[in-house]
């Protein structure tokens, strides 16, 4: 599952993973690149349920991706990242129902309560290892999930955030525009991935890898581990939310289940189908997950049985998500070639 | 706001009618969560793995046991084969996947598990149907309920807090006279050792995941009566157990027990004072424990 | 200059660490010996914050240590390997060197968030070099060999630039020649860095023969401290620990 693993089963290869030079020129020309064939889609396929797919590639995407730099890079096994998810679209759709500031404000405005609960939460649980931690972030889950339940008056209850989320224009953008949301999402998932991947690139994100794999050992080269695993559970909140935020856009709502368990659970599966070892595993994991729900869905009422299985294949037989398979047999090749 | 009733909970705290009739029913809840968290302790005090499909294993004990009662008409047969089949399944639920994934990612052993809820609950689905169902109230209960101090207190409660009550006294005292207990404990506290002794731990594994599986299986048995049965009981039961687990401690059985009767107690008292906001109490009091006690409880405290 | 005063620690009525009182001069190599269950390694945990002390105090240049956490005492300048190796398994050689000079720059006030500045290169190089690991940078952790991974887990301490560096056996699980080109390398490493090295070594052919003072630790309390001559001398110390002819047979 992680590097360490990986590691572990494979021949001693030579990978240079820092590269000398400066990879963030790269990193931007290719999110730029990408950018721009998100944006053309639209001119060559006029098919409104593939641009569906895409936004909600978006959402899902951002997700978890920042679920990954918990589990993957951190050895952080959230079972309650989906909270933060939930915590996004509700409270940028109530703020968008109930005061009608500008789309912009209530976007950042939701990020700031999000940094602020997750600062809250992350202190309690980052003290905590391993099943503990899954335990407690779970149960915070359920806690914010019953709390939206239960504030009929505010959220809606079971029939989450209904009339629809306002959307007014902004700086010539309009979001009930189909289309303009469409670039939004994908500029936003763009730069979230962007931001993303410089966190994970960074000393910081090596820190990070320390602390996964001997966290011990990194407290003994002066690194305190506790804020590191706290300003990491905070950064992935702020991401989790924008992915939150843009379903709350997509659907013009916010449900109950944007913040229930199935949420994390769903995260973490889609870790595992594109595998936590490469930095675009998990919107690897996000495309396969959301093509697999919608066709299961549309051919069988008994798609727990399929996801189930295929979950066994990943779990048991492949023994690694789909990008790690990808890497590790090019890595394979290689080594091959040149001994 | 989330609505608070504190003036109902106050009333019912000073009426001894009230308090029986609450407290009975934390109970009964109580005990069943005991059923189920004692096999998820067990198997995580033993294996060292969160076995994340339990639920399904209470689920399939109700089934179970409404079909066997359809079929046969007799209580005790089908309490029995709802303990039984359980265990079976447990058995070849160990023996087939979980073996698979020991020792590697707690990730992976989730996952494993998540995988069988699914499942599990799409079997049922298909055999059983969606739809919700009953068992009904066997004939040899179907009596006036007893009054207690003037609460209200139906005979088959009695019954099944007597069964769970039995099968903890059995449980613990099995697990700390006999030589199948022993070698049980043993492999918890070190399983290198237990394996070079010449004991097989396979299949002490398969065997805790049967008596896990066993014991789940009986509280879905026993609740089949007064609960209805549908795909997906499983894990709201599982949820909960999760918490009792948690606060009493993992691995610890007494941890499971204490655990269980203040959910219960919390439950039932908390559905009068903060009626939408029960569940949200259990998480809170979870949180609690676990801040204050990482371990829990009755939890070993790690070193 | 490293002054323990009165250093204890008693696990369960069992004094591990019975008052202990050392000077540690500046640019000294001191090797501490004794026999198994001496507490030379508490000894360690204690100044290294791995344990609290029950009581005393631990003065780097005159500021107490005691009840630090360990990244304020590795801040602080007092850098350890261990007895086993630790190590990051998934990171290369070189990331290991840079990750961890970032870590130590970071506190220094130098913000930067993005490999390499040429400044960190040179550290992580410097360290690297002076270890004999600039071969392997590309290797993971995990896939080196045992006395790799020791040296890794010295060059870790080391690239730091600890003013103290305490050595928990760094010649643990390693064959005799194998030993002698460890300990070889930590005396260079000693004279080129012109640090305080304190070091864990079982093996007395070893202690006598490169370290110019030597504590003697026995149930946690200091039996005889000095030059190898005196040691060997030591009445004491001669009864308790080089007395046994198996043991001293056993370690050599």
């Amino acid at each position: 599952m992680t590097e360490l693993q990986a590691g572990q089963g494979a021949q001693p290869l030579e990978v240079a993973r820092i590269d000398a030079r400066p990879q963030r020129h790269r990193d931007l020309l290719i999110a730029l690149i990408a950018f721009v064939v998100l944006a053309l889609l639209p001119v060559l396929f006029g098919s409104k349920q593939l641009l569906d797919f895409v936004i909600r590639c978006a959402a899902y995407g951002l997700f978890a991706t920042s679920l990954n730099l918990l589990v993957g890079y951190t050895g952080l096994i959230s079972f309650g990242h989906g909270m933060f998810f939930g915590l996004g679209a509700y409270s940028f759709g109530l703020m968008m129902q109930k005061t009608g500031v500008p789309i912009p404000v209530a976007f950042f405005a939701t990020l700031a309560m999000t940094f602020v609960v997750a600062v809250v939460i992350g202190a309690i649980c980052v003290r905590l290892k391993e099943i503990y931690f899954a335990f407690v972030t779970l149960a915070f889950q359920m806690l914010i999930h019953s709390t939206i339940l239960s504030w009929q008056s505010l959220t809606g209850g079971d029939q989450g955030l209904r009339g629809g989320i306002p959307r007014p224009p902004f700086l010539g953008i309009d979001l009930s525009n189909h289309l303009h949301l469409y670039v939004a999402s994908c500029a936003l998932l763009v730069i979230g991935l962007f931001l993303m991947r410089q966190i994970a690139q960074s000393p910081f994100g090596y820190t990070l890898r320390m602390i996964r794999d001997n966290a011990t050992r990194a407290s003994f080269i002066g690194i305190d581990v506790w804020r590191a695993k706290l300003a990491i559970f905070v950064l992935a909140a702020l991401f989790a939310a924008t992915g939150g935020m843009i379903m709350a856009l997509f659907v013009s709502g916010a449900y109950p289940e944007f913040a229930y368990w199935t949420m994390s659970g769903e995260g973490i599966f889609i870790n595992m189908l594109g595998g936590v070892t490469t930095f675009l595993g998990p919107m690897v994991g996000t495309m396969l997950f959301l093509i697999l729900n919608d066709t299961v869905t549309r051919v069988t009422e008994y798609h727990g049985i399929v996801l189930g299985i295929v979950i066994l294949f990943f779990a048991i037989g492949l023994r690694k998500g789909l990008m790690d398979f990808v890497v590790e047999w090019f890595a394979q090749r290689r080594s091959e070639e040149r001994g | 706001m989330i609505p608070v009733d504190l003036d109902a909970l106050a009333s019912c705290l000073t009426s001894p009618a009230c308090l029986v009739t609450q407290t009975t029913s934390g109970l009964i809840i109580g005990m069943l969560l005991f059923l189920v968290a004692v096999g998820l302790t067990l198997i995580f005090g033993v294996l060292k793995v969160v076995n994340f499909s339990h639920g399904a294993f209470y689920m399939f004990g109700a089934y179970f046991a409404m079909t066997a009662y359809q079929l046969t008409g007799s209580f005790a047969l089908a309490i029995l084969s709802g303990a039984v089949g359980t265990a079976i399944l447990g058995l070849i639920f160990e023996r087939v996947f979980m073996s698979r994934v020991y020792g590697r990612d707690v990730l992976m052993q989730l996952l494993v598990c998540y995988a069988f809820v699914l499942i599990f609950d799409d079997v049922v689905r298909m055999i059983w149907g969606p739809e919700f169902k009953s068992m009904g109230m066997p004939a040899a209960f179907q009596v006036p309920p007893l009054f207690i101090a003037g609460g209200v207190v139906p005979p088959y409660y009695l019954l099944l807090i007597g069964v769970a009550l039995a099968a903890a006294v059995v449980l613990g005292l099995g697990l700390a006279r006999s030589r199948i207990g022993k070698v049980i404990r043993a492999a918890a506290h070190n399983p290198g050792m237990v394996s070079a002794l010449g004991i097989n731990t396979g299949l002490i594994y398969g065997g805790v995941f049967a008596l896990g599986g066993m014991l789940a299986g009986l509280a879905g048995a026993l609740a089949a009566p007064v609960r209805s049965l549908t795909p997906g009981m499983g894990f709201s039961v599982l949820i909960e157990s999760f918490i009792v687990t948690v606060i009493g401690g993992m691995g610890s059985i007494l941890g499971a027990l204490i655990g269980a009767l203040l959910i219960g107690l919390i439950r039932s008292f908390g559905s009068l004072g903060f009626p939408l906001f029960t569940e949200g109490l259990m998480y809170l009091f979870m949180v609690i424990v676990l801040v204050s006690r990482p371990t829990g409880l009755f939890g070993k405290e790690v070193a | 200059m490293l002054e323990i005063r009165g250093l204890s620690k008693s696990f369960g009525g069992v004094k591990a660490t019975d008052n202990v009182s050392l000077d540690f001069a500046d640019g000294s190599l001191t090797a501490v010996i004794g026999p198994n269950g001496a507490g030379k390694s508490t000894f360690f945990n204690l100044i290294t914050g791995a344990l609290r002390p029950d009581a005393g105090q631990i003065l780097l240049n005159g500021v107490d240590m005691a009840g630090k956490t360990p990244p304020e005492i590795v801040r602080n300048g007092i850098g350890r390997a261990f007895q086993v190796a630790s190590i990051f398994p998934s990171l290369t050689v070189e990331e290991t060197m840079l990750a961890a000079v970032c870590a130590d720059q970071r506190r220094a006030g130098v913000t930067h968030r993005r490999f390499p500045l040429a400044e960190t290169r040179d550290r992580a190089e410097h360290a690297m070099e002076l270890l004999g690991l600039a071969s392997k940078r590309n290797r993971t952790a995990a896939t080196l060999s045992h006395g790799d991974q020791k040296l890794l887990d010295i060059a870790l301490a080391l690239v730091l630039d600890p003013k103290v560096l305490l050595l928990d056996e760094p010649t643990a699980g390693m064959g005799t020649e194998e030993r002698w080109r460890m300990i070889d390398k930590v005396r260079e490493l000693w004279e080129k860095q012109k640090i305080t090295v304190v070091f864990i070594e079982h093996d007395m052919d070893i202690v006598f023969k490169i370290a110019p003072e030597i504590v003697v630790l026995c149930y946690g309390r200091i039996l005889a401290t000095g030059a190898p001559d005196a040691i060997r001398r030591n009445e004491a110390v001669i009864e308790a620990y080089l007395g046994s002819d198996d043991h001293a047979g056993a370690v050599a």
